[in-house]
Order: C-alpha cells, then sequence, then structure tokens
C-alpha cells in the first residue's frame, strides 16, 4: 500500500529509458505529484543526478554528471586512508585489494572497452572483499555494497551507494582515530565501491561480456573467499582488541540480513567478536520461533540470492529492496516489480536454437523465484506475474524479436497505466462521491490510494479531515501523515489501542488492503481487521479501497495460516527495553506479523475501480474478470 | 469554610503525582495508613466528627487525583466501618439485640425501608470506638495484604495445561496470576499485547521469561485481533471496576475485549475489591485522560506541528465484554458487581 515516494519514483528514473518518457508522465499521475510533494529538485536527465539529490548536501551541486561532489571526496579518502594503511603494516595488504584502490582515480565515465575487462576482474574480487571487509567491521555498513558491485546497472548509483559511502567515510574516520588495524579495511571498502560505481560503465558497454564473466566468476570466488576467510578472522581479533566494537552495535536490523551473505566466512564468528549482544538476534535459530508460527519461513536467509549469476541486475536489486522493506505496499512493489521486469525483458538474448518466448518464460520465472526468496510475493506482484506470463504464451509465431520485445514492453505500460493508474483514479471517483463537508475519516496505517482519494477531495475543496491511527513497530502512519499534512488537510494521529478513543469522531473508515481474497475477507496491514472491528462497534462503515489487480484466488480465513513474519527486533525499543537481547532469554519472543485478516462481516463494503461492492462480490469479479488474479 | 489538607495528605499527593508511589495496591496502602492515622489521632470525639475529617480528605485527594479512585473507596470503607462500629456499640449500650448485626442481607434491605428507617444520630459520643475501628482496620488491613494472594490462589481454578492466554499491558495481579499458574500448568503459552506507548508489556514479558516451562510471546497491539482466533483465555487486569461492571482499563483493553467477544474468547478480569468504584460512567469521556504524546510522535517531527496528536490513558469496557472478575473473595459475574458493592460500601456514602 505505501507507495514510498522516495523510492518509486528513483526506480522510476533508473529503469526508464528517455523514449518511455512520456508514457511515464501519462501513466504514473501520482508519482509526479510525490515528487513535488518532497520538493527535491529532481532532475531526471541523468540517474546519477538523482540518487545525489537524495542526499541533500549534494543536491544542488551536481555538477558534472559522472563525478559528483562525494565520490571526488570518498576516492580522497580511499586515497588517504591506503597511505595510512601502508604506513602502518598492520596486515599485509591482500592483492584483491591493490588493483580495487589503484583503479579508483579513473574517471567512472571512460567507456574505453580494454578498461571493461580489467573492471570486471576487479568486479569479481570486490564482490569477496566487500563482503569479507564489511563482515570484519562487523557490517557496519547499512547498504549492499557487494550487491551494487554486480548488479548496478547503466550507469547509475543507487541511494544506497551514496549511503553506503557516507558510512564507509564515518567508519573510515572513527578508524583512523581508533587505530591502523581497521584502517586498511576501510580502504579496501572505499576501494572497492570506488570499483562498484565503475562496474556499471562496463555492464553498458559490454553487458553481454559481463554475463558470460559472471559465469566464470565461481572459481574465482572460491579462491578468493578461503583469502576472505583469513582477512575476516584476523580483522576480527583486530577488532576485538581495538575494543571497536560500537559501529558495529549501531545498527543491528539492518545488520542482520546482511550476515548470511557470506557462506564460507562464518559469520557467527565475526559477528560474536565484534558485538556478543546482538549476535544471536541476527542468527535466529529454530528454537527463537513462535510454535504457532512454525511453518512460516522468516524471510532472513537471503545468503542466495547475491551471487546468482543468472539474475538480472535490475531483479538483484528489487529482491534486496524488497528483503530490506524500502520498497514496501502492495501497489509499490508491483510498480517496481514491472520495472524491473521490463529492464529483463529488453536486456534479454534468446540462446541459440531456443524459442523466445519460452526461454524468455523460464528466464523471468527465475527471477520470480529469486524475488520469492527475498520476501514473499505480494497478491499484486504474483498477480501481474500471472499476466505477463499469459501474455508470454500468445506471443505471435512468426514476429521478428525485437517486436516481440515491444509487445511485451508495451503490455507491461498498459497493466501498470490501467491496473494501477486508472484503476486508482476510478476509485477515487467512486468515494469522492461518498465524502462530503464535515466528514471525519478514519484511515489506518499508509495506503497510497487512499492518500490518493484524501488529495483528490482537498482538490474539491472539501471541508474534512482525516483520522490516521498507526501501530508500532512500523509507524507507517506517519508517512501518511507527513503526506496528508503537506496538503493542508487538518489531522488527527493516534496509536492504534487509542482507536476506541478517536474512533465516536469518525464518520467513515477507509481502509487500503494488500489483497482481497476470494472468500471475501481481507488481507491488509496488520491492525486493519480491529479497527474494522471498532468501526463496527460503533456503528461507523467501513469502506475498504482496493483495485482488482489485487484481488486472489486464494482462501484464507485466519491470518496464521499464511502470514509473513518480519523482523522481530523491530519491537525492541532502544537498548534499555527489556526486551532488548531476547533470544538470549530463550522463552522470550517477539512476533511481528505483517497481515492480518479482516472477515467480510466487518466491512461494509469495498471500493473496485468496477463498482462499489460487498466482501462477498469477489468470486464474482474474479469471474468477469478472468484475465486478473488467473 | 474549605478544610485544609493534613499534612500527611499532601505528601502523598505529591508521591503519586510524581511517581513515588505507584500502582493500585500501594496507592491504597498508603492511603489506609493515613485514615488510619487519623483514626489514632485525637482530632475527633465523636463518630460524626471522624466521618466529616474522612469525608473532608477524601474530597481533597478526589479533587487531587480524580484518577485514582481507590482512594476515594479506601474512604468509603473507612465511614461504612465507622457506622458499623458505631451501630454495633451503640446496639450493645442499649442491650438491643440486632439479629442481623448490621450485614446488608437481602432480606434486610427488603424489610428495612419500613422499619428501620429512624436515622442513627452519629454525634453521640461513643465509648470504646477507637479501639474497635483499630481493631476492624487490622482486618482490612491483612485483607488488603492477603487480596493478591487470595487471587492467585485461584489460578488453578481456571487455566488448565497448554493453554494459550493473551494479556495487555503491565499488571501486577496478572503478573502474579500467570506465575502461580506457570508454576502449576505445563506447556503454557503467554501472548502479551505491549500496549504502546508505553510498552509496559515488555515488562510484563521480562518478569514471565524468568519462569520455566512457558513460552512467552510478546506482540504489537495491532497484531491482537490475528491472534485473538488462537487463544483460549484473556486476563487482564483493571484500574477499577464501574458499578455496572463496567472497566476502566489500559488504553488498548477495549478492543481487547472486542477481539475477544468475535472470537467468544472468555475476558476474564484480575480485580481485588479495593478496585471497586460505586461509579456509573458509562463512557470514556466521564473519565479518560490524556497522557504526553511525545512517545506517540516526536514533537519534532513536521506533522507533529498542526496533527492532533492523543494518548488517552483508559480505555472503558462494557460489562457485556467481560466473561467473569476475580476478586480476592472469589469469582463473580459482571452483573453481580452491584450487589458487591451494597456490601462493600454503605449506600449513604456513595456520594462523598
Amino acid at each position: 500500500m505505501v507507495l514510498t515516494s522516495e523510492q518509486v519514483p528513483q526506480t522510476d528514473a533508473q529503469t526508464l529509458k528517455s523514449k518511455h518518457k512520456k508514457q511515464r508522465q501519462r501513466n504514473r499521475p501520482r508519482n509526479k505529484r510525490n515528487r513535488q510533494e518532497d520538493s527535491q529538485p529532481t532532475t531526471q536527465e541523468t540517474s546519477v543526478n538523482v540518487a545525489a539529490s537524495a542526499m541533500p548536501g549534494n543536491a544542488v551541486d551536481a555538477v558534472a554528471t559522472e563525478k559528483t561532489r562525494d565520490q571526488i571526496m570518498a576516492e580522497r579518502e580511499a586515497k588517504k586512508l591506503a597511505k595510512q594503511a601502508k604506513k602502518h603494516k598492520t596486515a599485509p595488504t591482500p592483492t584483491a585489494a591493490t588493483p580495487a584502490v589503484l583503479t579508483t582515480p579513473a574517471a567512472p565515465a571512460t567507456k574505453i572497452i580494454t578498461e571493461v575487462e580489467q573492471t570486471t576482474i576487479t568486479t569479481k574480487l570486490t564482490t569477496t572483499t566487500t563482503t569479507k571487509v564489511q563482515d570484519a567491521v562487523a557490517s557496519k555498513t547499512t547498504q549492499p555494497a557487494a550487491v551494487n558491485g554486480k548488479d548496478v546497472e547503466a550507469g547509475e548509483k543507487t541511494r544506497e551507494q551514496i549511503k553506503a559511502e557516507r558510512e564507509a567515510k564515518k567508519a573510515a574516520k572513527k578508524a583512523g582515530k581508533g587505530g591502523g588495524a581497521k584502517v586498511e579495511g576501510i580502504t579496501q571498502q572505499l576501494a572497492d565501491l570506488k570499483v562498484a560505481e565503475k562496474a556499471p560503465v562496463a555492464a553498458s558497454a559490454a553487458p553481454s561480456t559481463t554475463e558470460a564473466d559472471q559465469e566464470k566468476k565461481k572459481p574465482a570466488l572460491s579462491k578468493a573467499e578461503r583469502r576472505a576467510i583469513q582477512e575476516a578472522q584476523r580483522a576480527a581479533k583486530a577488532q576485538v582488541q581495538t575494543k571497536k566494537a560500537q559501529p558495529a552495535a549501531k545498527t543491528p536490523p539492518s545488520a542482520a540480513p546482511k550476515e548470511p551473505k557470506l557462506r564460507s566466512v562464518s559469520p557467527t564468528k565475526a559477528a560474536t567478536s565484534s558485538s556478543p549482544g546482538k549476535c544471536p538476534a541476527n542468527t535466529p535459530n529454530v528454537d527463537c520461533r513462535v510454535k504457532l508460527f512454525n511453518h512460516l519461513v522468516c524471510a532472513k536467509e537471503d545468503s542466495q540470492f547475491i551471487n546468482d549469476p543468472l539474475v538480472h541486475p535490475s531483479i538483484a536489486r528489487l529482491g534486496v529492496q524488497y528483503a530490506k522493506r524500502t520498497v514496501v505496499g502492495s501497489n509499490a512493489r508491483c510498480i517496481a516489480f514491472l520495472h524491473a521486469l521490463r529492464q529483463v525483458v529488453h536486456d534479454f538474448e534468446t540462446p541459440a536454437k531456443k524459442e523466445f518466448g519460452r526461454s524468455l518464460d523460464a528466464a523471468v520465472k527465475h527471477h520470480v523465484d529469486h524475488l520469492h526468496k527475498c520476501r514473499p510475493l505480494a497478491v499484486s506482484v504474483s498477480n501481474a506475474y500471472k499476466q505477463f506470463k499469459n501474455q508470454l504464451t500468445q506471443l505471435p509465431a512468426d514476429v521478428p524479436e525485437t517486436e516481440l520485445k515491444e509487445l511485451l514492453v508495451h503490455f507491461i505500460d498498459t497493466y501498470m497505466e490501467n491496473q494501477i493508474g486508472k484503476a486508482a483514479q476510478a476509485i477515487s471517483g467512486f468515494l469522492q462521491e461518498k465524502i462530503t463537508d464535515g466528514d471525519v475519516l478514519l484511515t489506518f496505517a499508509c495506503s497510497s490510494l487512499i492518500q490518493f482519494i484524501c488529495e483528490e477531495a482537498k482538490r474539491r475543496q472539501v471541508a474534512f479531515r482525516v483520522i490516521v491511527v498507526d501501530s508500532r513497530p512500523g509507524c507507517e502512519g506517519q508517512e501518511l501523515l507527513r503526506r496528508l499534512h503537506a496538503t493542508g488537510i487538518p489531522c488527527t494521529y493516534v496509536l492504534i489501542n487509542a482507536v476506541g478513543y478517536v474512533m465516536a469522531e469518525a464518520t467513515k473508515v477507509l481502509l487500503g488492503a494488500h489483497a482481497l481474497l476470494a472468500n471475501g475477507y481481507v488481507m491488509a496491514r496488520t491492525g486493519t481487521a480491529q479497527v474494522a472491528l471498532v468501526a463496527n462497534a460503533h456503528n461507523v462503515p467501513v469502506l475498504v479501497c482496493c483495485e482488482t489487480h489485487k484481488f486472489s484466488e486464494r482462501f484464507q480465513t485466519d491470518a496464521i495460516v499464511y502470514n509473513e513474519l518480519s523482523d522481530p527486533n523491530q519491537l525492541v525499543r532502544g537498548d534499555k527495553c527489556q526486551l532488548s537481547n531476547w533470544a538470549a532469554k530463550g522463552k522470550l519472543l517477539p512476533l511481528n506479523l505483517s497481515y492480518d485478516i479482516t472477515p467480510p462481516e466487518l466491512v461494509s463494503a469495498v471500493v473496485t475501480e468496477v463498482a462499489i461492492l460487498p466482501c462477498t462480490s469477489v468470486p464474482v469479479i474474479l469471474r468477469i474478470k478472468p484475465d486478473i488474479g488467473y | 469554610m474549605k478544610e485544609q489538607p493534613l499534612k500527611e495528605i499532601t505528601q502523598l499527593i505529591h508521591a503519586i503525582k510524581v511517581g513515588l508511589v505507584e500502582g493500585s495496591y500501594n496507592i491504597t496502602n498508603k492511603t489506609l495508613d493515613i485514615f488510619k492515622y487519623i483514626i489514632m489521632s485525637k482530632s475527633w470525639q465523636n463518630a460524626d466528627a471522624l466521618m466529616q475529617i474522612v469525608r473532608d480528605q477524601c474530597k481533597i485527594l478526589q479533587a487531587a487525583l480524580p484518577q485514582e479512585t481507590v482512594t476515594s473507596n479506601i474512604a468509603r470503607r473507612i465511614l461504612k466501618l465507622t457506622r458499623e462500629e458505631f451501630d454495633l456499640l451503640h446496639a450493645k449500650v442499649q442491650h438491643f439485640a440486632d439479629d442481623s448485626q448490621a450485614s446488608l442481607s437481602l432480606h434486610k434491605l427488603v424489610t428495612q425501608t419500613s422499619e428501620s428507617n429512624v436515622s442513627v444520630d452519629y454525634s453521640v459520643p461513643q465509648h470504646g470506638l477507637r479501639e474497635a475501628l483499630l481493631d476492624h482496620l487490622q482486618e482490612v488491613e491483612t485483607e488488603l495484604e492477603t487480596s493478591s494472594e487470595n487471587i492467585c490462589v485461584q489460578a488453578e481454578e481456571h487455566i488448565h495445561s497448554s493453554e494459550i492466554i493473551l494479556t495487555l499491558g503491565h499488571s501486577r495481579s496478572v503478573e502474579n496470576f500467570l506465575k502461580r499458574a506457570i508454576k502449576k500448568r505445563q506447556f503454557l503459552t503467554i501472548i502479551v499485547a505491549e500496549c504502546a506507548p508505553a510498552c509496559r508489556g515488555h515488562n510484563l514479558a521480562a518478569s514471565l521469561a524468568s519462569e520455566k516451562n512457558v513460552e512467552i510471546v510478546v506482540i504489537p497491539d495491532a497484531a491482537i485481533f490475528a491472534m485473538m482466533s488462537r487463544v483460549n483465555k484473556v486476563i487482564i487486569g483493571t484500574h477499577s471496576v464501574l458499578a455496572n461492571g463496567g472497566l476502566r482499563a489500559a488504553c488498548g483493553a477495549y478492543t481487547v475485549a472486542l477481539a475477544a467477544k468475535h472470537y467468544s474468547v472468555p475476558v476474564i478480569v484480575l480485580a481485588p475489591m479495593y478496585k471497586l468504584s460505586p461509579l456509573h460512567l458509562c463512557e470514556q469521556d466521564a473519565f479518560n485522560m490524556v497522557g504526553c504524546a511525545e512517545d506517540v510522535i516526536p514533537y519534532d517531527s513536521i506533522p507533529a506541528r498542526e496533527a492532533k496528536v492523543y494518548s488517552p490513558m483508559f480505555d472503558y469496557v462494557p460489562p457485556e465484554l467481560v466473561t467473569l472478575f476475580i476478586s480476592n473473595t472469589g469469582g463473580h459475574a459482571p452483573s453481580y458487581v452491584y450487589r458487591l458493592l451494597t456490601e462493600l460500601y454503605h449506600p449513604e456514602d456513595l456520594e462523598i
């Protein structure tokens, strides 16, 4: 539901080529608005600029298109630290780091083919060294530098990279103060980041060669990995001696998905030495799980998706974004997926003696499986995938590949436009009749659709106000509150246990949904059912807004059989919280469910782009619109 | 003339306001100590004067701490006690054998209206009243001390093994009750809703986790409905029990009770007798308070400048959502609360 305003435009900018620009403006009205709201000077000419604008300091000085300020600074930093490292000579410089450092000064924009080979090699090494170094620094950086090294495509610098750089710099400073032991590691890290940025050049110049290289990568990896083990252990020891455990303790939840990246480098060891308190929480074993939910996989084991050579970079990045919950909300996830899918289609090359449709189908299936491993697919995403697959089977046989690709890309674009963009407008149109002067709308968490509706009503100059109900630990309602506040709608904000306190004021309850199940149950963010329940007790009508592309053929009667478990560490509030270090206590299990199920008797009506319907009409819609959820 | 508060009363008010004295039990205990001190003091000569002092001080307490109903509850107990002791002594003096002995049986309630409508003159000095009162007060003190234990004893009667119990926030009665249950029964699963924004549920969870053979699951408040389908029993504490059997409980209790009703899960409320208040408040606006909103949304965030943010402290839970009260004297249905109240307090003291 959450259409994170920063994320979606960015993915937009990343994946879209300029020829799609017109189309985008047409079918993505909401994103445009978001952008204005954020009032960030997002020039979309180059994606580098877009990424740079995410950094507050560098928003203005996007002078050079390729080299931003912090890039240069980071390079300088790297060089300086490299010198220091040589001076101290605390640890022998591994061969892996040297070429990486050497290549740093080279301008990232040089598109010389001869360099391609070199850069790909360094990338190879980078992926290993970065993981190693990061673990040695006990996964200080929040962003997957290693992933970037591989999956960054066509000359762009993602936000993550910038963040990672910043983190690395910070770490570097600390290390510089603390002692020489860590300096070298940081240098590598910085250098790696540089290389990671260079990689896209290589990729854009010769995408086919990189793929081929990735195939060859395996033996090189294993060798480098072995070295990585030694390095990591040594670094970990040095760290314990210098007692620099603080940076590790700083970001426990984000560190969690990072760790499994190292398959061979016993991650627990490296982590325990650096942060004994947080470690068990990062690697939950079966005992630390609620018995009722043993059947649900805690989506944490993301080791396998980092180094999969068959996964397209855009999908790999999307996977990380899913896993890290930077792209959340079923609409946003669906849009991001479709953009990535379009990129996959665009870059796809039919293997020799294979049919285009079939081989693409197989490739896409692999990609979707990969995404599923990162985080269980949203209903909207799996519906979109089904539609795409359906389209693949209906491709004409005697048409050249480029035309087929265009057909598919067109299909993806129209799907996005119709199922998400226009549907939102239609739903908003239905609801505008229901919102009148003096209305008090109550909503839960953050839904892009609800936001759209409220803004539309504001534009019509209806005098209404909104009560935003929110819940720990996500606090997504704050995001909605921020957006509504920006449009000048008077708001009230409460936590979910106070919903009874404010329900008496409300005249209507508007809820977003993750999916509508075939038995009429509404699957939505945890807490939705509770709001509907209290609304029902106060006889306030409950309207669920849901596009038909989120309709699912699944049947479910409770929130336990199928659900998603989010990171339980989110429940812990700071270090002083009684829950901190819960895994060590054994019997104490925080549980963070993602969704709950609202029974149809608590919902007055579902607003879809087709009509305003009772919940029980979902199977009817599924039948008359067989291309949905099928 | 407006009565001046005693020094002890002001001290108590201060201590409660700054959080030195917390929890209904402690507050009740302290209040009782003060009233005991008043009784022991020589400032009163007859029952009427004593009752006036108690009433005045109670009014001051009520005005200063409107949310702490236990203070007036204990004052009502003292008043009732004074009346009883006075009646008893009075009867003895007059050698009047009163068979019902001031205990309000149903029979007496019916017959009383016609014959014993004579108002007793409490201003007559009564010898030995002070001693009798102190004696009786000792009983009240013991009752108070053992109330928690008496509630705990009933744990076995209500909890079987491998049960899934949901509770909300952190109530001391619930904590002791569940600890007893954990000792006696095996394979319990206890789900604790954290009760944001204070998240006192975390404390309860941490405290219970020190026991063996139990699984403690901490959930955010939003997941109450989702988990309720698997819960066998809801056991919650309360701030006070109202005259109609409704609850004035921690914020979130209403949702818990509604969800329990939806899934037909019994809701058991642990309420020692001193929490019974003869108040008829049938909606939360009559008593609710809003707390500090900083925990709900940080003050320095941009939307917080204009948005209205509430952090209410209490929820009103209507009696139809409560299945059972467990007090130190046993279990009671919500519909029986009015009867307990008439036994506990004198009808004339309901309005202090």
